[in-house]
């Protein structure tokens, strides 16, 4: 099972370049069963990233730029009348992929982020009164661009903490962007193979659910989350659900090492795209949510004082 | 704590606040512009706070300080002395709010808070200081928590009762050190206060001095009694004594002045039956006592004086308690030296042709023994006196012919002056005694209370074999001064306690005023005997009587032992509060095995686990090291589960 995921990673590793943590964050993130928001300039490997992700996993995949004019209908489907038949007959919108990439999704309205964050907590949309269920496994995978770009409908905090994970992929190493300039652009024919099949992805997550939690490292968990919610530099401290986050990816990390118990150091290696997103520092504060989780963890030692 | 972050804005409210109430005291005392300032500042800076101002530059606020500090000196000539230096204080602290935005400014002007209050005590340390002090200490503590709390604001309603907790937490150091910290004499003094501002009987004595002592309802000592309080027509409280006259007005006659061979002490001898008191006196910045003769105190630092007064060696400036024995039966100098038989005849011959004329005559008909004191005392009772506090004023030198022949309009000191001229110029040896008559009883604690309207001046007279012999004039003319009080002998006139316009005991017919009236003077009673009045001396008496015969090598054991006592239960309460007992046994093994690695050189970071570090103890350490193969272990039970 560990061979095959190490596959994977090589596998999408041959298209982005240099990114071997992030490509496993991200994979930790799909195999976690969570959505997942890039966050990052333009032209970093965003879609690439994303794109590479649902192929190797053979799932079906759809796009959808987000633009300020977009509706909800666009991405969800529509109803249309078809004179033949004298019915409505309902075209499905690109959300009943897979894999759905909403690019630069802080560019909608926020009518239209809710509607595809809505179907995210569901797992069904409902169109014209009927509801229709979402293909199984469903993920999404968002790129946005930084907020401080102008014409950008920030994602509030309650959406935010939708997604399990949010990376930046930041720039390539020296070694890997002189490999990639040689390459020259080969946008659109990246051609990947499946490197896993459905039924894979069932036994991994199976094996995932079976990774155990010890007491020491539950203590752990609940000791940061507290420290988010008590020392001063946080406005707002790490919700149930955040905490919940925080485990499933530590378990699927853990699994991904190809052990059956988490260690200190498998929720170190995902606290921060799990947690960075879903703190707000207090006013007075400086430093951003990534500053925060440094704070967090120079400040919880794995055991109590 | 970041002291270099922004003030929290509601604590610049509670800053604010605090700064108002601390200076409210001190406005009687400082000049007007001082509270001017004070309120510019506290504009300025909410409008800082409101984003319509902006911080004066630096060379404006340089300039601002230097010229409030010039204000200063202007305004008092001199920077010498407790009220220009508490003005420069509350100056200081308006000008500092100015310029406070950042967190570490707030805590400058919390301490300043604190020293701005305690300088009351400089001035008063009655009950209603310490209890306004309180809750002065509480909104600084306030201002604190304000200045720790975090801008969400979570905990801001609960800031005045987490201050009330903490405080009460301090309890039990404060009544340690209270009762143990050693009352170290200052290293330094402060300059003294200004001695006019003190209300109370002078060492010169003219004619109207007492009367302006009528308007004031002011305590000037309080006495408890040890057994039963002698009638009220004995209290004489006697304080100066007045033997020279010159110029108008009666004085002391000086140590200085006396030849060296008559510098001694004619010690009385004790006889009868004897009164133990203890008085309270409020500050008069003059050296004597006041007490019933003759008197001894067993207090430190009190002695007698020549004329049998009770003395301190500096000037009262702040309250102080004094234990007394009189015995009221043992007679005063009964053997006058020529000399001092002389000082006390002393009398300019030229003045008052008129009573000396009448004098003659007297001593003429009965001589100059007792018999020429009771002709006197009855011309005073028969003639039209009248006993007032509005005399008509006399400028003449011959004082006592307009006086007993014209005006008969007189206070206490104008029958006394007189009376005294009179014997001495019958050659009786006589002199004026200032001090208080009588006093308010309180039942509730068998205390009786002085007040400056109690003032009296009455006269001492010598007779051969008895001493000096009280001899009240006054009561000649209005007997019910000296039996009821002074109240009672002004009844109907204006005049009384006119300076005193909403002093309590102007109220005291309301019953309830007065009921309270009482129960507050009970309690001040307790807080200057047992609070203010913890001098060194009580300090050892307390301690001695624990801890028996105390050596300061003791006494310093004792300090230290205490504050062990206290200290040692907080500090293991707040460790548990941190607890090492959330630890699970395998964590506590863990961390005993981290220390010893640790002093092998393989220190664990924060945040690092087992895992982690057991690569690293790998690498340095030999495959087979017991504390290698513990290590192993305990990462297994550590993060297995089983």
């Amino acid at each position: 099972m560990n061979a095959l995921i190490d596959r994977t990673i090589a596998n999408i590793g041959d298209v982005l370049l240099g990114k071997e943590l992030e490509i496993r964050q991200a994979l930790c993130c799909m195999l976690a069963g969570g959505h997942l928001l890039l966050e990052d300039l333009p032209g970093m490997g965003k879609t690439t990233l994303a794109h590479a992700l649902a192929t190797t996993l053979g799932m079906s995949f759809g796009r959808v730029q987000f633009t300020s004019d977009l509706l909800p209908s666009d991405i969800l489907g529509v109803s249309i009348f078809n004179s033949e038949s004298a019915q409505f007959v309902f075209q499905p919108g690109p959300i009943f992929n897979q894999v759905l990439l909403a690019d630069e999704i802080n560019r909608a309205t926020p009518r239209t982020q809710s509607a595809l964050l809505e179907a995210m907590a569901e797992s069904q949309v409902s169109i014209d009164g009927e509801t229709r269920p979402l293909p199984s496994p469903f993920f999404v995978i968002a790129t946005q661009n930084p907020i401080y770009q102008s014409g950008t409908y920030a994602l509030p905090e309650s959406q935010l903490d939708r997604f399990l994970m949010r990376l930046s992929l930041g720039y390539p190493n020296a070694q890997a962007e002189r490999q990639l300039l040689l390459r020259g652009e080969q946008r659109g024919n990246v051609s990947l193979p499946a490197s896993m099949s459905a039924d894979e992805l069932t036994a991994i997550r199976a094996a995932v659910a079976e990774v155990t939690l010890s007491d020491s490292l539950l203590a752990y968990i609940q000791r940061l989350t507290a420290f988010t919610r008590n020392a001063p530099e946080f406005a707002m401290g790490l919700s149930p659900r955040g905490a919940l986050a925080l485990v499933a990816a530590a378990r699927t990390w853990a699994m991904m090492a190809g052990r059956h118990y988490v260690v200190p150091d498998d929720v170190q290696a995902v606290i921060e795209p799990v947690v960075a997103h879903r703190l707000v520092p207090s006013a007075d504060y400086a430093g951003d949510g990534a500053a925060l989780v440094a704070m967090m963890q120079r400040s919880v030692d794995v055991i109590p004082d | 704590m970041n002291t270099d972050a922004a003030l929290p804005r509601r604590a610049l409210w509670w800053l604010i606040g605090c700064q108002f109430y601390v200076i409210l005291p001190h406005l009687t005392r400082v000049p007007l512009w001082v509270l001017a300032i004070y309120l510019g500042a506290a504009l300025w800076r909410l409008q800082m706070h409101r984003e319509r101002a902006l911080m004066p530059p630096r060379w404006l606020r340089l300039l601002l300080g230097l010229a409030a500090g010039g204000a200063v000196i202007a305004s008092y000539q001199t920077l010498i002395g407790l009220d220009p230096m508490v003005a420069l204080l509350l100056v200081a602290s308006a000008l500092k709010l100015i310029e406070s935005v950042r967190a570490k400014d707030g805590y400058v002007l919390v301490s300043l808070g604190f020293f701005i209050m305690t300088t009351q005590f400089l001035y008063n340390q009655e009950l209603p200081v310490a209890l306004y002090s309180v809750v002065g200490t509480l909104l600084l503590v306030v201002s604190l928590i304000a200045l720790n709390q975090r801008p969400s604001g979570s905990i801001s309603r609960r800031e005045p009762l987490l201050a009330l907790r903490m405080l009460g937490l301090a309890i039990p150091m404060m009544i340690v050190l209270f009762l143990l910290f050693p009352r170290i004499a200052p290293l330094w003094s402060v300059p003294s206060k200004n001695t006019q501002a003190t209300t109370g009987m002078s060492d010169v004595l003219r004619p109207g001095d007492v009367t302006r002592l009528g308007r004031s309802a002011e305590v000037a000592f309080r006495v408890q009694f040890e057994d039963q309080i002698p009638p009220q027509r004995e209290l004489y409280w006697r304080g100066m004594v007045l033997n020279e006259f010159a110029d108008g007005a009666w004085r002391t006659l000086g140590w200085s002045d006396h030849p060296a061979t008559e510098r001694k002490l004619d010690k009385p001898i004790a006889v009868g039956e004897s009164l133990k008191y203890r008085i309270i006196i409020e500050p008069t910045m003059q050296h004597w006592l006041y007490a019933m003769p003759y008197a001894q105190s067993p207090t430190a630092g009190v002695f007698e004086a020549w004329d049998f007064r009770l003395a301190v060696r500096k000037p009262l400036e702040s309250t102080f308690a004094y234990d007394v024995v009189t015995w009221p039966e043992s007679s005063l100098q009964p053997e006058l030296s020529p000399w001092r038989r002389e000082a006390e005849l002393a009398l300019p011959s030229n003045l008052n042709p008129l009573t000396r004329e009448w004098v003659e005559r007297q001593v003429n008909a009965v001589g100059n023994g007792p018999e020429l004191i009771t002709r006197v005392l009855s011309y005073f009772r028969e003639q039209p006196f009248y006993y007032t506090l509005q005399p008509p004023k006399i400028d003449d030198d011959d004082f006592v012919d307009e006086f007993i022949f014209q005006s008969l309009r007189g206070f206490c000191e104008h029958y006394a002056y007189s009376f005294v001229v009179m014997m001495r110029m019958a050659g009786i040896p006589a002199r004026i005694i200032g001090g208080y008559q009588g006093g308010e009883l309180n039942t509730l604690n068998n205390t009786l209370i002085v007040r400056q309207f109690d003032a009296h001046a009455w006269v001492e007279v010598w007779l051969e074999d008895r001493g000096w012999v009280r001899v009240d004039p006054t009561a000649a003319v209005a007997p019910e001064r000296v039996e009821q009080g002074l109240e009672e002998a002004l009844r109907g006139q204006e005049g009384f306690l006119a300076d005193s316009l909403l002093s309590a005991y102007r109220f005291r017919s309301v019953t309830m005023v007065n009921w309270l009236r009482l129960r507050y003077d009970a309690a001040a009673w307790q807080w200057q005997s047992f609070i203010v009045g913890f001098n060194s001396d009580e300090q050892i008496d307390l301690l001695e009587s624990w801890f028996g015969e105390i050596k300061v090598s003791w006494f310093v054991a004792v300090l230290l032992g205490s504050w062990v006592v206290v200290l040692a239960p907080l500090i293991w309460w707040m460790n548990r509060s941190r607890s090492s007992s959330e630890r699970l046994p395998v964590e506590q093994q863990f961390a005993e095995l981290c220390r010893a690695l640790a002093r092998r050189g393989i220190e664990r970071a924060v945040g690092e686990s087992a895992i982690s570090l057991l690569v690293r103890a790998e690498s340095e350490l030999p495959a087979g090291d017991p504390q290698l193969v513990t290590l192993r272990r305990l990462a297994d039970e550590l993060y297995t589960g089983d």
